[in-house]
């Protein structure tokens, strides 16, 4: 048996928290066909994250998460427009949002290089395994443990007050957008407010598991999961413990393997997508012969 | 010919919509009376969907304006209650037949708050009058199209509204179900309800509906059954398609049909 070991604990944790956040709003994400939506954002984001840490001159800074916000939504916003006024198709308005705001974010980090000394190994993968010792020390020298767990827990609890406050128009505005306009429900608003959590989240897992590796927790677990159940609450539920296993696996992997866990944990959950896929694609379908017959009624 | 009543409970006035600058409903001037069944009938591309969805606001008018109740779209939201085309959303989405008809109730819930015991009995009387009780807890995917088509009249029902629009609820519907949601859409508009439905199938259109809109790109008719359903208007409506003409004919033929001996 392994011993107890509080690093390996506060990683898992963590990474844990990070991708039950990304898996929740992956869901509502992939319902809405937006799954590659989160990509672009994930992307889109740096140029935010740039401008946020020259203004304050940290890569901590409320700026940098208020600065990748507004590009989150900004890239939404810029998708939109090139799929409904300009009318390219929707693949296309990303490849187009996202590859131009990640190119103004890189030409930032060099034009800014003096004054922004931007990690890009760090923004763009994520460095986990430094968290333990990345500590989060008050102003009066207190210590409050580490620094990105704190903001995985807030992270997730603002992602959950989110879900469960506006469950209802996410899955409406979901399944049928023209329905939620008729009955006077917000879509546009409720879209927006989601894809400012997602570039919350993004900014806030960044430093963890990296701004693209980001995308692989909002996709892959939501897909995963809809290969074994149709119903939405046990969705939701596998999506989450999904996070789970894939933090713990990916962590021993790259523990045993001496690699990167953010890589890693990545490459689990495509390797569990597979195994379902397959899984999924082979099982005999044992409910044949059993449905009710339809009868026509009479009132 | 197209027959304006007084104190109407949907009017439309010149309406013109465009898709990418060219119009596909021009000029469009109808009133429709309060507590009719009435029926939307025209060609595949005539603006069938195109005007229902103009009155529900989901495309905006090129010029043209529309009171309901006499009142502005955004007043009378929860007294207007809308049945999209069937092949509007993907039925793959994960929620149970019971999930589906809930929506119908959002509107009147507002934001934030949950629907409870009151609106889940409501959906279960909805489901029940389409006939569809035994499934609210199927998942949606596992229906058949006429089974998602009752869904969408039962969700529809559930906003208790007092203007129904429903595009093409009784598509891929069988015979027995239709017979017996038009009863029951008889009865709402003896309630006083209104209930404008685009159909397909003219003649069962001419045996339930009481007042007719027939629609190719302009507006061809507008008026109670027994004026407007002549052989003249229906061949203006439909005009050039051979097949449907020569039904249409046909239709005419029969007496049960013939709206001047009714
Ligand atoms: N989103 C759109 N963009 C561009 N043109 C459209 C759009 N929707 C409809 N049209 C065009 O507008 C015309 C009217 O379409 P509409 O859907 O209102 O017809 P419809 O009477 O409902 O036909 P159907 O019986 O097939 O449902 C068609 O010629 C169609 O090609
Ligand atoms: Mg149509």
């Amino acid at each position: 048996m392994m011993s107890f070991d509080p690093n390996a604990f506060l990683i898992i944790s963590t990474a844990s928290l990070i991708a039950i956040s990304c898996g929740l709003l992956g869901v509502f994400m992939m319902l809405r066909k937006m799954s590659m939506t989160g990509d672009a954002i994930s992307h889109a984001v740096l140029p935010g994250i740039v401008i946020g840490f020259f203004i304050s001159g940290s890569q901590r800074g409320l700026e940098v998460i208020i600065g990748a916000g507004i590009l989150g939504i900004l890239a939404t916003l810029m998708i939109d427009w090139f799929r409904k006024k300009a009318k390219v198709q929707l693949d296309a308005s990303i490849g187009i949002t996202f590859t131009l705001l990640f190119a103004i974010g890189i030409i930032l980090i060099n034009v800014l290089a003096y004054k922004v000394d931007l990690d890009q190994e760090c923004v763009l993968y994520g460095e986990i395994a430094y968290l333990p010792i990345d500590l989060w020390i008050t102003g009066s020298g207190m210590n409050l443990g580490p620094r990105i767990t704190w903001l995985a827990v807030l992270n997730l609890i603002l992602v959950l007050g989110f879900i469960v406050s506006l469950f209802k128009e996410l899955s409406l505005t979901s399944f049928d957008e023209g329905f939620s306009l008729v009955i006077g429900l917000p879509a546009g608003a409720i879209n927006l407010a989601l894809m400012s959590m997602v570039s919350y989240t993004t900014v806030s897992s960044f430093e963890a598991v990296g701004a693209i590796l980001v995308v692989a927790l909002l996709v892959v677990p939501p897909a995963t999961a809809f290969l074994w159940t149709k119903k939405l609450i046990p969705l939701i539920k596998i999506t989450a413990g999904l996070g789970v296993i894939i933090s713990i696996i990916g962590y021993y992997f790259a523990y045993w393997l001496d690699s990167s866990i953010a890589g890693m944990m990545v490459s689990v959950s495509g390797v569990i997508f597979l195994a379902s896929a397959i899984l999924k694609s082979k099982k005999p379908n044992f409910k044949f012969g059993t449905k009710i017959a339809d009868k026509p009624f009479s009132i | 010919m197209i027959t304006q009543v007084a104190n109407p409970i949907l009017e439309i006035h010149d309406l013109t919509v465009s898709y990418d600058q060219s119009p596909v409903l021009w000029n469009v001037d109808l009133s429709l009376p309060p507590g009719q069944l009435i029926g939307v009938l025209g060609p595949n591309g005539a603006g069938k969907s195109t005007l229902i969805k103009s009155v529900m606001g989901l495309v905006p008018p090129t010029s043209g304006h529309i009171l309901i109740f006499g009142k502005e779209l955004n007043s009378v939201r929860s007294k207007i209650s809308y049945v999209p085309q069937r092949e509007s959303v993907d039925w793959n989405f994960p929620a149970s037949v019971l999930d589906v008809v809930l929506m119908g109730t959002y509107g009147k819930l507002g934001l934030f708050k949950r629907p409870g015991k009151k609106e889940k009995e409501l959906s279960m009387e909805c489901l029940e009058k389409v006939g569809m009780q035994a499934f609210f807890n199927r998942q949606i995917s596992e229906l058949s199209g006429g089974q998602q088509q009752r869904v969408f009249i039962a969700r529809a029902l559930a906003q208790e509204a007092d203007l129904y629009l429903m595009d093409e609820p009784f598509a891929g519907v069988d015979m027995a179900t239709e017979t017996a949601i038009f009863q029951l859409l008889k009865e709402m508009t003896q309630e006083g309800k209104t209930i404008v439905v685009v159909h397909h199938d003219i003649h069962s259109a001419m045996n339930y509906f009481d007042w007719l809109i027939m629609l190719n790109l302009h507006l061809v008719a507008s008026g109670p059954k027994n004026e407007v359903a002549t052989e003249e208007l229906l061949r203006k409506t439909y005009g050039g398609k051979l097949n449907l003409l020569s039904k249409v004919s046909e239709l005419i033929r029969q007496t049960d049909f013939n709206p001047l001996k009714s």
